[in-house]
């Protein structure tokens, strides 16, 4: 067999029929998209920078989003852009005495935590995390083996040849849809044999990292290709800098963009969608899922009196 | 002979699933699944519906609602229907006979809006005279032109034309009923015109009460849409 051929068969048995997935006590059947609510513990992210490192404001903001219709909660206590470093302690100290604070209030409420490191995920996890959300597409590899101890879930994401809060610079694909597949299902794969519950398993084509604004937007448009694996799809988007190059949008008028990269993106068979904005996003996608049939509408009585 | 009749409205919303996640007019599904409930507690030997189509025939005992006309998204992805798909009136009818789980012989008879009153009152009779107990479930909407925001947009006229309609029924004024004005009740939108005056026809029909006076109870009248619904019992 050559090379070719085992490549194509070996990624065959690596797809799965979609199913559930399973985040903490839940449940989740596809055709049932899910609102994972960003909260940063960090005074610098990108969008919004500091409007939740107090956190009195951050818990309030989960009120809002889970008031909002947010399913997953995302805490991340280090921004992805290059910047002053947050050691593991500081990570710890940030987000997991947050999360306890969260997990008490939302007993059932799925929590995500976004990190890279196992020493943080491992706090973090104790802390009451039920998904790591390792948008760094396994840097640390040993992610694996705490998201597996804790019976966490794990997002497999693709950085293309990135290294943790680096930018990327002149990224080059032969095909980018396909160098993504290969390695979130290489992750998955991975995951699985650490002893990770597939059904806790998520990939990431994770746009803007490691990619330019006409990849994220060939992932956009070939995102089928990755719903086709059976594996859940996460999609990563809110205000990123791809949709602002699209649309020739600054930071705070991407809302359009990123609701429209959404829509696509449960078109196609997405899962879970990163958001910002919990409310809107949760609104184009019920809207996406009843176009789809996956969802009656709230109410239907026009012109059927 | 007629041993119960009922009127009910028919619109799309009574299917079960069409107006999505949220129960619209829960009273109105209580009113006319108690007045099935009476229909089928006289033990009939069938039960005729009647209602309006486009035009004077009977439909196939084994035909249903097209629910994917209405709502494309709830077609069935079962086996295709053994039998043309009936008319809204007709089919509506046949759901509420289903919902109680009624698996009794059952006749669809569509009549035409424009069919004048002495044919109705003679189909009618018709429909008495078919079995030994017959009950009729009229399928009968009023007007449509109940308020600004009705699908027929307000008419002065259409409140009592619907008044006169419960009147008469709830008096069992069957000459009243058979006295309507057809063509008043199609300016109006009032399709159970003919369905009403079937039944004005076939009550009028000896029935196991002799000349007695008919039971008769309204269980629902309102237009919360702007059409006006009725849900009445008449029962020998």
């Amino acid at each position: 067999m050559d090379d070719v051929a085992a490549a194509v068969e070996q990624r065959a048995q690596l797809q799965r029929a979609p199913g559930l997935l399973r985040l903490g006590g839940h449940e989740f059947a596809p055709g049932r998209p899910l609102v994972m609510a960003i909260v940063n513990r960090t005074p610098d992210s990108f969008y919004r920078p500091g409007l939740t490192w107090d956190e009195d404001a951050a818990l309030d903001r989960v009120h809002a989003a889970v008031a909002e219709g947010a399913d997953i909660l995302d805490v991340g206590g280090v921004p992805a852009k290059p910047g002053p470093e947050v050691t593991v302690a500081e990570e710890i100290r940030r987000v997991a005495p947050f999360i306890e604070r969260v997990r008490a209030a939302y007993p059932d409420l799925v929590i995500s935590a976004d990190t890279w490191r196992h020493e943080s995920a491992r706090a973090l996890c104790a802390a009451g995390t039920d998904l790591i959300n390792d948008t760094w597409s396994a840097w640390d590899p040993s992610l694996a083996e705490v998201a597996a101890e804790f019976g966490a879930g794990l997002v497999c994401s693709h950085v293309g040849t990135l290294t943790p809060r680096t930018r990327p610079h002149r990224p080059a694909f032969a095909d980018v849809v396909a160098d993504v597949i290969d390695r979130v299902l290489l992750l998955a794969e991975r995951a699985v044999k650490a002893g990770v519950d597939p059904d806790r398993i998520v990939i990431d084509p994770a746009h803007d990292f490691g990619k330019n604004t006409w990849h994220s937007l060939e992932i956009t448009r070939r995102l089928s290709e990755l719903t086709a694996t059976g594996w859940p799809v996460l999609m990563s988007v809110s205000h990123k800098d791809f949709v602002g190059e699209t649309l020739g949008a600054d930071l705070g008028d991407r809302l359009a963009g990123t609701l429209a990269v959404t829509a696509v993106g449960a078109w196609l068979g997405a899962r879970i969608f990163r958001a910002h904005d919990v409310r809107e996003t949760r609104q184009a996608l019920d809207m996406v899922a009843s176009i789809r049939g996956d969802r009656p509408p709230a109410r239907a009585v026009r012109a059927l009196a | 002979m007629i041993v119960a009749a009922a009127i009910c409205p028919s619109p799309p919303l009574l299917a079960s699933g069409i107006t999505g996640q949220a129960e619209i007019l829960p009273e109105l599904r209580a009113a006319c699944a108690a007045a099935v409930a009476r229909l089928l507690a006289a033990a009939p030997d069938v039960v005729a519906v009647a209602g309006p189509a486009d035009a004077t025939a009977p439909f196939d005992p084994a035909g249903e609602l097209s629910l994917a006309s209405y709502a494309p998204a709830l077609r069935s992805s079962g086996p295709l229907p053994s039998a043309p798909a009936l008319p809204l009136a007709l089919g509506i009818g046949g759901l509420l006979l289903d919902a109680p789980g009624y698996q009794g012989p059952r006749a669809y008879q569509g009549i035409a809006e424009y069919e004048p009153a002495a044919a109705c009152l003679a189909l009618g009779a018709k429909i008495a005279t078919a079995a030994p107990r017959v009950a009729l479930l009229a399928m009968g909407d009023g007007t449509a032109r109940r308020s600004a925001s009705a699908p027929g947009y307000l008419d002065e006229r259409a409140a009592p034309f619907d008044e006169a309609v419960e009147r008469a029924v709830r008096a069992a004024d069957l000459s009243a009923l058979a006295a309507l004005d057809p063509t008043l009740a199609a300016d109006l939108l009032a399709v159970g015109r003919p369905a009403w005056q079937s039944l004005a026809g076939a009550l009028a029909t000896p029935h196991p009460g002799g000349a007695g006076p008919l039971q008769t109870e309204v269980l629902y009248s309102d237009a919360p849409l702007g059409v006006a619904y009725l849900v009445a019992t008449l029962i020998p």
